[in-house]
């Protein structure tokens, strides 16, 4: 009783971490990604940007780039608009400005195996093998880090690419071209949202969200296990097992090539062929059949297709 | 100083609002709990969604026939339940949503209706809930239909899209499309029944298609006129109302078919849903290609 009593006074001060009940405002920017993405270093990336003036933690990042699952309901009502949100979650209609940064899942999934190692969730005996069959089926892999449900990364990236081909507003961001020139996409993210552009800004903002900065912020706050364990894209040649590497390229082949994703195991146009996902990002593209083309070829020195595509739309 | 009363008002609101949802009397909407064995009926609204409850109501239980009354507790809805309701449920539940993608549903049966034959019946019900007026054209409605700016599901691309790319070759995924239930009512129940697990023989089957038909189901619509479907609704326009496929060719304006077909071309084309006019679909010329190598990350 007495726990439901305090609950029901922190709902009615607005106290509690409002989760996925947050009000959603029009002009809200939703930062979205699948775990292990890139989202803390793009917070951060941000923060820096709109608060010169400030000292970017752990501390305080959750007070300037609003997290459901941490920040309280009552900051949320408070917060200076347009808010930035942060989220795990698949695909919601309610955000119609949406920021989706997206990581090579077979990155993703060495980075998960490492970080659920480090928190040990889980042991020794659990092989990279059974992590992949986690990740593939989703839900569960995501319940080890979590409470929320984010689905399987396929799910996840697939039901945001999927019902944003007519979305009027999301910006596709690769974590491996942030890696590239983390000043580039930031002004792209700048002028996406609004965000202070100017190459001074944006630079030093950069530099304050550098990896070695926010594993230092990290130590302060008492973290053992960084968040940001290794900034690096491309990992999975290396240590990820070929016939792992197929299961992944299997189960999301098309998503990966619609994104860019190099495949090793099978081919892409012979993943595309038959996909829905690869339709309706061709066929979204333009009106003519030139501009659909331009969507999924063009552009390919820079970002893949569909980064190019989300660009020109918005 | 004066503004004291007001902060004392919603301050006493809000301590009402938080007692109901503490002790469980306050519909959690979106976010109600979901369990593992749950399975879930999901289509955009209008889509035959009733009808399927119908269906599969009187399939797992052939001792009480489903009417307007009983449907909302063989069947419920999560949205319509608060949650001490939801918690008496029975388990493994079954359950009606018209929800966009959610990945905490492991098994859906998700119903996908033609959207022209799907926008022309959301006009005619949101006038017989009284949400627009007669003076309201069809043209108009379709316009925000597109927008997804009818209902707070999505947009219907965005809804079927996020579900179809999400779980489209998934075990716990089943796709019906309403045009083949209105074609093959039997056949496509038995690929339910078997969807959920459930043993349907074709006598079984038969009565539950028999008890659900649309002219049965318009006749308990007029004897339970205080269900929760038709409650405080115009009662000259039916909610069991052309439930047939294609009523669009008429119903539809031209111009509204085409704005239609504009803004899903592709998804439609996946699904069957061919174009009205003869001109060149928009997913027929697009070559599907892949960024040259190079464009991959480095």
């Amino acid at each position: 009783m007495i726990r439901y009593l305090t609950a029901g006074v922190k709902h009615a001060f607005g106290l509690y971490r409002p989760g996925r009940t947050v009000p959603v405002r029009p002009d809200d920017i939703l930062l979205a990604s699948y775990p292990n993405s890139g989202n803390t270093w793009m917070r951060f990336l941000i923060a820096n940007l709109v608060h010169p003036d400030r000292e970017v933690s752990y501390g305080n990042l959750h007070q300037l780039v609003f997290d459901p699952d941490v920040s309280v309901k009552r900051d949320f009502d408070r917060a200076p608009r347009p808010r930035i949100v942060k989220t795990h979650g698949s695909f919601d209609p309610r955000y119609r400005r949406v920021i989706y940064l997206v990581r090579d899942p077979r990155d993703v999934a060495l980075a998960q195996y490492q970080r659920l190692r480090q928190l040990r969730s889980i042991g020794d005996e659990f092989s990279l093998e059974d992590l992949i069959g986690r990740f593939l089926a989703g839900g569960h892999a995501a319940s080890l880090v979590s409470t929320d449900h984010f689905g399987s990364w396929g799910e996840n990236a697939g039901s945001w690419l999927a019902a944003s081909f007519r979305h009027p507003g999301l910006l596709l961001l690769r974590y491996e071209d942030l890696l590239a020139d983390a000043a580039r996409e930031l002004t792209r993210v700048a002028e996406f949202a609004g965000l202070p552009e100017t190459t001074e800004r944006i630079s030093q903002a950069v530099a304050r969200s550098a990896p070695d900065k926010i594993t230092d912020s990290e130590k302060e706050q008492g973290r053992d296990v960084p968040l940001v364990p290794s900034a690096k894209s491309g990992g999975w040649r290396s240590d990820l097992p070929k016939p792992l590497v197929a299961r992944i390229e299997a189960a999301w082949g098309d998503i990966m090539a619609c994104l860019g994703y190099e495949l090793v195991t099978r081919d892409s146009h012979s993943a595309l062929e038959s996909s829905l996902l690869g339709l309706l990002a061709v066929g979204a593209a333009g009106s003519t059949g030139e501009q659909r083309e331009e969507a999924l070829v063009g552009d390919t020195s820079e970002r893949a297709g569909l980064s190019a595509e989300r660009t020109t739309a918005r | 100083m004066n503004q004291i009363p007001m902060n004392q008002t919603s301050t006493i609101k809000r301590l009402i609002t938080a007692t109901k949802r503490v002790l469980g009397h306050a519909n959690p909407g979106r976010y109600f709990e979901v369990f593992d064995d749950d399975t879930f009926i999901v289509s955009f609204p209008k889509s035959g969604n009733t009808w399927t409850r119908f269906l599969i109501a009187n399939l797992l239980h052939p001792e009480e026939p489903a009417n307007f009354g009983n449907i909302d507790r063989l069947i419920p809805e999560s949205e319509g339940l608060t949650r001490n309701q939801l918690a008496r449920v029975p388990r493994p539940r079954i359950m009606k949503s018209h929800e966009y993608f959610d990945a905490r549903f492991r098994k859906v049966v998700y119903i996908v209706r033609d959207p022209r034959d799907v926008a022309v019946s959301q006009f005619h019900f949101f006038r017989k809930k009284r949400r627009i007026g007669d003076d309201h054209s069809i043209e108009q409605f379709v316009t925000r239909f597109v927008a997804g700016q009818t209902c707070d599901y999505g947009s219907w691309g965005e809804n079927v899209a996020s579900w179809l790319v999400a779980r489209q070759n998934s075990p716990g995924f089943l796709l019906l499309r309403y045009e083949d239930m209105v074609a093959r009512t039997g056949v496509e129940l038995t690929r339910v029944a078997s969807f959920l697990g459930v043993q349907a023989t074709p006598d079984l089957v038969a009565q539950a298609v028999e008890r659900s038909s649309a002219d049965r189901m318009r006749k308990l619509e007029g004897a339970k006129a205080t269900a929760s479907v038709t409650q405080n609704t115009r009662q000259d326009i039916p909610f069991v109302r052309a439930a047939g496929s294609g009523g669009w060719k008429t119903d539809l304006p031209e111009k509204s078919a085409l704005e239609l077909e504009t803004a899903w071309a592709p998804l439609m084309k996946w699904l069957g849903y061919g174009p009205s006019l003869v001109r060149t679909p928009a997913a027929n010329e697009a070559r599907i290609k892949v960024p040259a190598p190079g464009a991959p990350a480095r």
